[in-house]
């Protein structure tokens, strides 16, 4: 493979770097993870606030998207164990409150990193972590973190994240594919964080949402999902709260 | 459908029966379905048997088999209400042992009804199982009784098999397929058996069957199981208890 194909590009590279994003995106996570309040409010102050923290990979043989990747900084003094349980949404608000308030930055946090189907399997993940980090140095920051999705434990759905994080391979690195990313890059899981996304929605708004039917309350397991949703049909509610597992990657 | 494209034949009709449905049975289950004890240990019985009592749909036109149906006559006095919790693997255990007695039986039951994946969606449950029924007639048996195999309670493998009988298309009739293609034929629901089949392997066993890992003992959600699998590390050993329904066909 000719090593120059892949170019980091930011958002001012590309006339449709947005739509070619949304693709990546919508490729890249299940329907129901499309309507998580917080992002979806959200989204745009990265592109308003943090532009420059906001990259992509482009194919330059093809002149398309093949990877992409967010990332935000706020301000945290404490200890990374202590980390809110709240992951993702936690940070993504915090960083644009951070931001609004004039709080200067200190950390380094990772929103996504999301690979076109079509170039999954070529090690553009590590390249994008890669990338992601060096955002975090030349800004100046001694972390990054991440609420990592450790998307293989859908296939888990009844075991407890704090458990699934200790299963390695025979190599002793993570199970999960995507902390075994961050892992062999050197980054160090600190905790999980049970709350990292929370997504709420209809009876009809899930059975849209997953092709599947809710005809009681109770728990589901659905595709895609990294433990079962919560339905109550009386409350016409279903609800999903998505656990994440807060990842460090030390910058310098 | 063209109805003199598809001939009902029998062991006894056509010497390369074994030949033609070689096959089908692997084509139905998944993988760790054919790995019940019960089955493995009886199912040369079927032929040895119950010859006249197994069938397949030929194609004519292509020369070859599109369904099977298995099945044998049983003895069974007591109200239908009353089957056994131990569904399939008790009905075919009771079947070879009748045999061996020599009881004379007084019921049909049918324990595969196989639809090869190039004739689904064609309509041929209904002759499939018009097929098996007319052996119910033709034995002079009191009813074809089935411990069906709800399929598409895989995706709802945390709900009660109890509960999910009760679900109902918009039409009134049963949400799971293979409950309605039964339900459409005159097929009545009695009652669900919830230990119809028991599967048994070690961790290993279970890793080659599902390529999915094991670390630790708990329940495991796994593809197309109709509720979750118990593994338990310590005795190195993964049980699946799989709940079926009983349904009856009365024949007139």
């Amino acid at each position: 493979m000719n090593p120059n194909r892949f170019q980091l590009i930011t958002p001012n590279d590309l006339d449709d770097y947005l739509d070619s994003a949304n693709e990546i995106a919508e490729s890249s996570w299940p329907e129901f993870m499309m309507h998580d309040p917080v992002a979806n409010e959200n989204w745009h102050e990265l592109f308003d606030r943090f532009s420059d923290y906001q990259f992509a990979m482009l194919d330059t043989e093809t002149n398309r998207m093949a990877a992409m990747g967010n990332s935000l900084p706020f301000h945290w003094e404490k200890d990374l164990s202590e980390l809110p349980e709240g992951g993702w949404d936690w940070v993504f608000i915090k960083a644009v409150e951070d931001h609004k308030n004039g709080v200067k930055p200190t950390i380094q946090s990772a929103i996504q990193i999301a690979i076109h189907p079509d170039y999954r399997g070529q090690a553009l993940s590590t390249k994008m972590v890669q990338a992601m980090r060096a955002i975090g140095d030349s800004e100046g920051f001694k972390y990054l973190v991440a609420p990592v999705r450790p998307n293989e434990k859908s296939k888990y759905p009844l075991t407890s994240i704090d458990d699934y994080i200790t299963w390695k391979t025979d190599e002793g690195l993570p199970f999960d594919a995507w902390l075994r990313v961050h892992a062999r890059i050197g980054a160090k899981i600190i905790k999980p964080c049970h709350e990292a996304m929370t997504i709420r929605g209809t009876c009809a708004e899930w059975e849209e949402w997953t092709g599947m039917k809710f005809p009681q309350s109770g728990r589901y397991v659905v595709p895609g999902a990294l433990n079962p949703i919560e339905m109550d049909v009386e409350k016409d509610e279903g609800i999903y709260i998505e656990p994440n597992v807060w990842t460090v990657h030390d910058i310098r | 459908m063209d109805t003199d494209r598809f001939q009902v034949i029998t062991p006894s009709t056509r010497a390369d029966y074994r030949d033609l449905v070689r096959g089908l049975t692997k084509i139905a289950w998944p993988e760790f379905m054919l790995h019940d004890q019960v089955a493995d240990e009886l199912w040369h019985e079927l032929l040895d048997r119950f010859p006249e009592y197994q069938l397949a749909l030929y194609d004519t036109e292509n020369k070859r088999a599109a369904t099977m149906g298995n099945s044998f006559p049983l003895r069974w006095e007591d109200s239908l209400e009353n089957l056994p919790k131990g569904g399939w693997d008790w009905a075919f255990m009771k079947a070879v042992q009748d045999h061996k007695d020599g009881l004379s039986p007084n019921h049909h039951c049918a324990i595969q009804v196989v639809i090869h994946p190039d004739y689904r969606g064609q309509g041929l449950s209904a002759p499939m199982i018009d097929a098996v029924r007319a052996v119910t007639i033709a034995k002079g048996l009191q009813a074809l009784i089935i411990p069906v195999r709800p399929s598409e309670k895989s995706k709802y493998p945390l709900t009660s098999i109890d509960d999910y009988i009760t679900w109902k298309n918009e039409e009134g009739l049963p949400f799971d397929a293979w409950l309605r293609v039964h339900a459409r034929l005159g097929g009545k629901i009695v009652k669900t058996c919830h230990e119809s089949k028991t599967v048994r392997g070690t961790r290993a066993d279970w890793e080659a069957w599902t390529k999915m890992k094991f670390p630790q003992s708990g329940e495991y959600v796994i593809p197309s199981a109709l509720v979750p699998i118990q593994m338990d590390i310590e005795k190195n050993e993964g049980v699946y208890i799989e709940p079926n329904v009983w349904m009856v066909h009365e024949v007139v």
